[in-house]
């Protein structure tokens, strides 16, 4: 096969996360109509369209399928992924790589997810249970928090932290998210509110939790001889995963307060992209609660292990920080439908790379973002870039 | 073809824990499997276990799925023998500290949940150990 250029965005498509009564297929087409204004290009230039697939609640089944028909597309490519949290990301990851190996030149990536109409005590728990070992596990009752609340209880234990300090990185991402056009949240927090607030898990809180939601994200990929974007040329410079052996908290050599899959993915990505950790101007990692920000931070080697909390507090992690981690407020600030995430993730990387995010970092060059799924078991990182 | 881990619960009626271990690279390894996680070989068997170990961590939920109560307290085990397991906690969650000493206990399932064929077998829990 034939290798061509490197991927571009061409464009980008989005509604706000919230709360929304039309279908899921009114949010798509809506996106898809936006991103291919953004792009300046046709809607029969799509020879290829990747989306995570839909969750078991969504009405709409064989959405693709459904999708390309109401489209009147023929596509070279169609893809729906199901790797829970990093879906969007590992769909965007296959349109990536399909332009890179010739197989289709402009790429539809889209996500759309409705979690308001799913009974959170019911349907979403039955989904959430199975996620466990339904023999082993999911007899015991887990949730998704109650996994997350053992590694920050981990977590807080193994290096001394205090619980407080851990709410500064929830109250640095609302503020983030809250002055995000495209963010679920209209008032910011502070330390007492999210220390306050209703336990969900001990020691988890209702503000440590990332907000489920509704939203829609379209992104166009195209390669750059294709790409007729009124914007500089933005290219998906490299792309890492990595799994381990690893299914939630089960993990057998090392801690659960470290995140392996983030480092290896992140350093197949920046590897890939010819790029080392210092030249990454803004990172928007996929990360659903604090401590796991915290981790990441030191993960991606930004801090010593055990520091990604004083990081925050020392004001690094900020917008006007030497490594300024979620200026798009993340899942934590801004809201958050899984699927969309990640994709919400990307489009925060290219409006830092125009020049028109909401909370703009100066002189961006470079973008890391991820995306996780399980308890951080499976990691996508991709890095983008505005140099060709 | 009978489920791989039916001796598991078969002997855990009878109030014994079992786990696996492995003959090739000396492992000792849960959920049992008859591949080892660890080294591959398929050179494995059955081991019985005390169920003593500590407290790795540990949670209370405070919602749930419908069949159970919304406050539930919830640790991860690690056994002196190895491996690392969830259980549900029979203690308050304020008694609790990282590094307590637990033993798995076998103890009857009680909660309206489908286990599908596990459903007349009994479950387990941790118990802290009291000195």
């Amino acid at each position: 096969m034939t290798r061509t250029a490197a991927p571009t965005v061409a464009g980008i498509g989005t509604v706000p996360n919230g709360t929304y009564s039309i279908p899921e297929r009114d949010l798509a087409l809506r996106v898809v109509q936006e991103a291919l204004e953004d792009a300046s290009l046709e809607l029969s230039a799509v020879d290829g369209m990747y989306l995570p697939a839909p969750r078991p609640w969504t009405p709409q089944g064989f959405f693709s399928t459904y999708l390309l028909h109401l489209l009147g597309l023929d596509v070279d490519r169609s893809v729906e992924v199901s790797t829970g949290g990093t879906s969007g990301a590992n769909a965007f990851h296959s349109a990536v790589s399909d332009i890179r190996d010739g197989t289709v030149e402009t790429a539809l990536v889209l996500a759309v997810e409705r979690n308001s109409i799913v009974e959170t005590t019911g349907p979403y728990f039955d989904y959430i249970l199975k996620s466990f070992d339904t023999e082993f596990e999911s007899p015991i009752g887990m949730t998704v928090p109650a996994a997350y609340a053992q590694s920050m209880q981990r977590y807080l234990y193994e290096y001394g932290i205090a619980r407080r300090d851990l709410a500064d990185i929830v109250v640095k991402n609302r503020t983030n998210g809250v002055a995000n056009p495209d963010g679920l949240f209209d008032e910011s927090l502070s330390q007492d509110d999210v220390l306050d607030a209703r336990l969900i898990s001990d020691p988890i809180r209702l503000f440590d939790c990332p907000a489920p939601c509704d939203g829609a994200v379209a992104i166009l990929l195209t390669t750059a001889a294709n790409n007729e974007s009124d914007f500089p040329q933005i290219l998906v410079q490299g792309t890492g995963y990595h799994h381990t052996a690893s299914h939630f908290l089960r993990s057998r050599e090392t801690s659960i307060t470290e995140l392996p899959a983030v480092r290896t993915a992140v350093d197949t990505a920046t590897e890939r992209a010819g790029v080392s950790i210092p030249e990454i101007d803004v990172f928007e990692p996929y990360a659903p609660f604090p401590h796991i920000e915290a981790i990441v931070t030191e993960e991606l080697g930004l801090v010593e292990r055990g520091c990604g909390v004083t990081a925050c507090l020392e004001g690094q992690t900020a917008p006007d920080g030497p490594f300024p981690i979620s200026p798009s407020g993340g899942c934590l600030g801004r809201g958050h439908p899984p699927m969309v995430t990640p994709l919400l993730n990307y489009v925060a990387a290219v409006k830092q790379l125009r020049g028109t995010a909401s909370t703009q970092i100066p002189d961006v060059e470079r973008v890391l973002t991820t995306a996780e799924h399980g308890h951080v078991n499976g990691v996508t990182a991709t890095v983008f870039g505005t140099e060709v | 073809m009978e489920p791989y881990t039916r001796p598991f619960w078969e002997s855990l009626r009878d109030g014994t824990f079992l786990i696996h271990a492995c003959e090739s690279c000396d492992e000792r390894f849960f959920p049992p499997s008859p591949i080892c996680p660890h080294c591959h070989s398929t050179d494995v068997d059955w081991s019985e276990t005390d169920g003593v170990g500590t407290l790795y961590s540990f949670t209370r939920t405070h919602a749930t799925a419908e069949p159970f109560d919304n406050e539930l307290v919830i640790g991860t085990v690690e056994l002196a023998d190895g491996p690392k397991l969830l259980a549900p906690i029979d203690a308050s969650y304020s008694s609790l500290e990282i590094g307590d000493d637990v033993r798995i206990m076998s103890r009857e399932y009680d909660v309206d949940y489908d286990r599908g064929w596990l459903d007349t077998y009994p479950f387990f829990v941790a118990r802290p150990v009291t000195n």
